[in-house]
This record gives structure tokens, sequence and C-alpha cells, in this order.
């Protein structure tokens, strides 16, 4: 049993199409024409990366995202109209660790995919086991978070951000080391992403977002884990 | 405009018009007021001179009979000249007495010029009473003449009509000047009202320049006047229909462009397995796939282009501002830039330059000048940048034929096309869309964007970008969103 990519679009040719091509790269595609129908599969079988198109008749994929955030810490791949609208902010807020915008080529969309469902690990062995820093404790083969001996439910690329923080405490990371860290992406990643992510993360493992005490901003460089 | 004669001006003109209108109605006025003025002051004053005439007529006819009854002629000379004299101490006037039989009486010269009327003379033997004027001595004068039957003589008397003449001539100075003022003032009006009749053209051609700037919130409006607040309405309502008629041209471009993306992705998605299984495809259909692929590729970023200009135009663009290090963007963009094996020369400036722009706008800016510049330099020789004052210049240099002084500005304009001539930058596969995007994300970066002949006297072009550096980041910042 491979991977199961569910897509959703309403646009009957394009869902034919991309289906295709992504099954031809190898993955499971389960497909769905609405939201509604789209959480009723979700429900029904979770499948291990959604990817939504924002523009959908009945509920949008807005609602889609923050149904499917509620229950899952799936990967969500969203496709927007373009790059530079408050959509690509407001869809990560929803809960979607990622975006395209249409039109884009199934082969970009495998590679994000692939980045996505990459497994947490320490890049040199051995340097990221265990780490505890204040109130937080993570571990990465676990993959999971505690902070007052509290499980946190982080989504995989929270976890990832964090893990990538931890491994040099108090050292600044760039937007651009982030994302390529992160979410694969070269030198013209999209910030946006970092800054979202940052603060989704701050407010599962801060006790008052607002003013981190972990995940620090460090103004105009980028973002560091305060030991 | 500028070889257009002054006097061929509306204004001038409606000036000259007016001055010859004032000086004729006001010449015309005067000389007519002047006329009727002088014949009725001399008829009144003809009149005036005819009853005194008649009066002392009558009271020579009276006294004068005696004197001429006298059987000593130098005698009665004497007397008649006496009282010819005392007549004329009370008016200044001069008298004359003509007898029948020829012999003349008379203290004054007058007699003299009178005998050269012979008409005024033969007209009073025939008429009773005649009168003319006369001239004496270069002056005007009124001659009346009287019959007096009853002494068988003929009574002249002349007065001089110098003062009215000298009156007349106070008035006609006076009107003269009247009406000198009148077209003066009627030139200073005519001035005066097309100057405000033409203000409003002035308005009209602020509102133009304005529109034609592309600022169709510009009204123009002339309701304070009555004549002209159906131009005003009418000229609102051509903006009105054409900012119309241009945002329906936009939102079609723009829907265009948008309902391109389904079948493109349609077809990116089905060229991308067509691709994948091409070695299992005969050798024409993989030919096929490949033109098919190509241009897709290029179809797609024109779309991409075309909406990215629909957004410019629309206003929506906003502008993803963050700082990044100009030397690792550079050295960035260079690495992706399509041909990585071309010999790129970059010569860095300071190395700690920090930039605040919109880094994938910017990238999108170097990636077209790249192309630009290997589509019609032979690719890019050199890529650099340093401060200058307040703002930073990125330059890039191609060994190409350059361009013309006189396409240099126009390339960067929107859909630019220079003459059709091919192989030109600014047509061909780009349509003129990859330097008018530069054109445009570098204005909304509040920069500038130009192009020279590389100053190293080496043929090929020399674009420059220039982008504030500094504080006043948020103002574009501000401006962009």
């Amino acid at each position: 049993m491979g991977t199961k990519i569910l897509t959703v679009e309403d646009d009957e040719r394009i869902r034919q199409a991309v289906t295709l091509a992504l099954e031809e790269e190898g993955w499971d595609v389960v497909e769905a024409a609405t939201g509604e129908r789209a959480l009723e599969t979700f429900t029904a079988s979770p499948a291990d990366v959604v990817l939504i198109d924002i523009m959908l008749p009945g509920i949008d994929g807005f609602e889609v995202c923050r149904s499917i955030r509620r229950t899952s810490d799936v990967p969500i791949i969203m496709v927007t109209a373009r790059s530079d609208t408050h959509d690509v902010v407001a869809g990560l807020e929803a809960g979607a660790d990622d975006y395209l915008t249409k039109p884009f080529a199934p082969k970009e969309l495998s590679a994000r995919i692939r980045a996505m469902l990459r497994r947490v690990r320490a890049h040199e062995p051995g340097t990221l086991e265990r780490t505890k820093i204040g109130e937080l404790e993570i571990s990465p083969e676990e993959g999971m978070v505690l902070r007052n001996g509290e499980e946190l439910h982080l989504t995989k690329t929270e976890f990832k951000l964090l893990v990538e923080l931890a491994s040099q405490p108090g050292k600044v990371f760039s937007r651009e080391v982030l994302l390529e860290r992160v979410w694969g992406y070269d030198y013209f990643g999209d910030g946006r992403l970092v800054d979202v992510h940052i603060r989704r993360l701050r407010t599962k493992v801060e006790a008052d977002p607002a003013s981190p005490r972990y995940v620090v901003t460090s103004r105009g460089l980028g973002y560091k884990l305060q030991p | 405009m500028g070889r257009q004669r002054w006097w061929r001006g509306l204004r001038a003109r409606v000036t000259v018009a007016y001055a010859i209108g004032s000086l004729l109605l006001s010449f015309t006025v005067a000389g007519a007021t002047f006329a009727l003025a002088r014949a009725q002051l001399l008829q009144a004053a003809e009149s005036q001179h005819r009853e005194q005439a008649y009066s002392n007529a009558r009271s020579l006819r009276e006294n004068v009979q005696s004197a001429l009854e006298e059987a000593n002629p130098d005698r009665s000379q004497i007397d008649i000249n006496t009282f010819l004299t005392n007549l004329s101490r009370f008016n200044g006037s001069q008298q004359a007495l003509l007898l029948d039989d020829g012999r003349w009486y008379s203290p004054f010269t007058i007699k003299d010029q009178l005998q050269g009327y012979p008409q005024l003379v033969d007209g009073t033997r025939r008429w009773t009473v005649a009168d003319m004027r006369i001239d004496v001595t270069g002056t005007v004068n009124y001659a009346v003449g009287i019959r007096l039957d009853s002494i068988n003589a003929t009574y002249f008397e002349v007065r001089s009509l110098a003062d009215l003449e000298s009156t007349l001539g106070s008035l006609r100075a006076i009107l003269v000047g009247v009406a000198t003022l009148a077209s003066g003032a009627g030139a200073a009006f005519g001035y005066y009202s097309a100057r405000r009749a033409l203000t409003p053209l002035s308005r009209i051609s602020t509102a133009a320049g304005a529109i034609a700037d592309g600022d169709f919130s510009m009204k123009l409006d002339l309701e304070d006047d009555r004549d002209l607040a159906l131009l005003g309405s009418a000229f609102n309502n051509m903006v009105d229909a054409v900012s119309q008629r241009i945002e329906r041209e936009r939102q079609f471009t723009s829907d265009v462009s948008h309902e391109l993306r389904s079948p493109l992705m349609t077809l990116t998605a089905s060229v991308e397995v067509l691709e994948r299984r091409k070695d299992s495809l005969p050798d024409v259909a993989q030919q096929a796939i490949e033109l098919l692929s190509h241009d897709l590729d290029r179809f797609q970023r024109l779309v991409q282009d075309l909406l990215e200009i629909s957004r410019m135009e629309a206003g929506a663009v906003q502008l993803q501002i963050s700082q990044f290090l100009l030397i690792e963007f550079l050295e960035n963009v260079m690495t992706q830039s399509r041909n990585p094996g071309l010999l790129m020369n970059f010569s860095p400036g300071d190395p700690d330059l920090v930039l605040s722009a919109d880094k994938r706008r910017l990238a999108q800016v170097m990636t077209n000048l790249i192309e630009n510049a290997e589509k019609y330099g032979g690719g890019a020789t050199s890529i650099s940048y340093e401060v200058v004052e307040d703002d930073v210049q990125i330059v890039v240099e191609d060994h190409g034929p350059g361009v013309p002084a006189e396409e240099r500005d126009r390339i960067f304009e929107r859909f630019a096309r220079m003459g059709g001539v091919a192989g030109n930058r600014s047509t061909d596969a780009g349509f003129g869309l990859g330097l008018s995007l530069v054109g445009e994300h570098v204005r909304l970066h509040g920069g500038q964007v130009w192009v020279t002949d590389r100053i190293d006297g080496q043929h090929g072009a020399r674009f420059v970008i220039q982008l504030p550096l500094g504080p006043d980041r948020e103002l574009h910042e501000e401006m962009a969103s």
C-alpha cells in the first residue's frame, strides 16, 4: 500500500489530469470534487497528504483545512490562484503546511509531497536525540514534544521546524535556511511560510505566544530557539 | 505649438476684435455727437445773430433815413458810420450798408469782404433776407443781409463764430479723448473677457493632461458656469466612458488570464504524463511532445506575466518586503538563471549590503534582464552593483548590438513593439512583457530602470536598476499595499 493522496478539486478535467500525473509518479490518489465530499472521504479513510484547491463550491478550502486540522496533523498542501494575496496567509493560518499556485507542474507537487513526508531525522546522528530546553522536551525519534511532561500536538511541519531550531539552540536561522531545511525550498521560497508556521508553533509551545520565551524573532535576520 | 504666432492665439484675436469694434463704435458715436452738437450750436448762434440783425436793421432804418436825406454825402457818411459803430459796440459785430446806387457805408473792413460774396448781396435783393457763412481772414463768420426797401438799401451784419468754433474745438478734443479711452477700455475688456472665457479651457487642458497620465478620478468642475456646465458634464461623461472601457479591457485581460489557467493546469499535468512515457512512443510523437512541452512552458510564462500585469493595472500587487543580503541574492539569481554555463563576470560591491525589497519580484526582474541579454545581446557578460548616494545600482551588461537611443524609453513600456523589426528586444517571444514587467516591478519598489550603451567603450547594452536603500522603505511598503 503506497502513500495515499487526497486531491480536492472541483474542475473535473484538472482533477483527472492531476490524478493521472500523480499516479504516474507512483502515488495512490483519491479524488473529491467538493469540500463536503473531501471531509467524508477523509473521515472514512485518512490520506497521507491532502491537496486542496482553495476555490471550492460549497464549503471552501479554508474550511476544509480547518476541519481536517481539528482531528489530524496530516500534511496539507493548498492550491491558490496567486501567490501575492492574503489567501496564502489565510490558508497557512487555517492549517495548510505549504501552497502551490495554479497552474503548477505535478512534478513540483510530487517534490513538495516528498519534502512533507521526509521523516525528521538529525542531520548528524547523535546531535539531536533528546533535547531539553527549559520546560520543553523534544524527542525527534518518537516525533514528540513535551511541555512540563505534557505532550503537545504539533503538525509534522511544525515539529520539523522546532527540531531544526533546536538543533543549535541560540543560533539564528534565516528564513532562507529554514525554508530549505524544513520545506526543501531554494533561496527564493516564500518567507511567509516560515513566519506563519512560527506563529502557529508559538501558540503551541509558548505559555504566552504574544511575548515568546522560546521561539524568538531576531529582527530582520530570522528566528532562534532561546535556550 | 511653439511655432504658432502670438496673434493667432484666440486671446489676441478677441482682444483685437474688441479694440477695433470699440474704436469704430466710439468714434462713430463721438463723430455723430459732435456733428449734432455743432449743427445745433451753430443754428442757435445764427438765429440769435439773425434776430439781433433784424433789430439792428429796424433801428437803422428809423435812424439813418434823415442822414440819407442830407445833401452833403460826406456828412451822411459820417452819421451812418457813427451809427453803425454804435451798433457794433454791443456784440463785436461788423455792419455795412449798401445803397441801391452802389454806395457802401461801413466803418469796418467788412464791406470789402462782402463784395467778394455777390451771392449774398444778390440773394438779399431777391429774397429780402439772406444769410451765409463767410470766411474772413481764416475764421468763420456769419453774415446776414436784410433788404430795407423804405430806404432803398441793404443792411449787412457780420459776426465772428470764432468763440463757437473754439467751444466746438474743445468738445471735439473731449470727444476724441473719450473715444480713444473707450477703444482702450474695449481692448482691455476684450483681453479680460477672452482670458476669463479661456480659463475653463486651461482647466480642461489640466484635466485632460491628468487623464492622459492615467488619473481617471480627475473630474472637470465647470458647474459654476452655466454656459460651460454642459461641456463639463460631457467631458466627465467621456472620461467615465473611457475609463469604463479601459476597466472592461483590464477585466477582460484578467478574466482571460484566469480562465486560461484551468486548461493550462490540465495541459501541464497531461503533458507531464506524456513526457514520462516518451520513451515508449515513436520518434515522431516524441518530437511532437518536445515541441508541445516547450511551448506549453512558454505559454504558461506568458499567462503568468499577463496575470501579473493585469494585477498591476488593477493596483492589486502587494509587495512582500523582506531584508536580505544583496550579494547572496545575486549569487542565487545567477545560479538559478537558465544558462548556468554562460560566463558571467560578477563584480560584487559591498558584501554586507542589505536590501529591503520583494525578493521574488526582484528575482524576476533580474531573471528577465538576464534572459533579455541572452535573447538579444548574446548573453549577459557582467553583473555588478554599487551604492550611489541613497540608492543601489544593479547593472547587467551584455555584448550585443545595444539598444538604439530612440528605443531606450519605449522598451520598458507595456506591450511596446518597435516598428515590428524581427529579433527586436521588445517583440519576439516575450511579447514585450519581460522588460515592461521589469519596469513595473522596479517602479513599485520606488526605483528606476534605464538602459545605455556600455560605458567601457565596448559594444553592448548596459541595463541599470536603481533601488532606494535606507529609511524610507516603509513608505514603499505602504505604497505597494
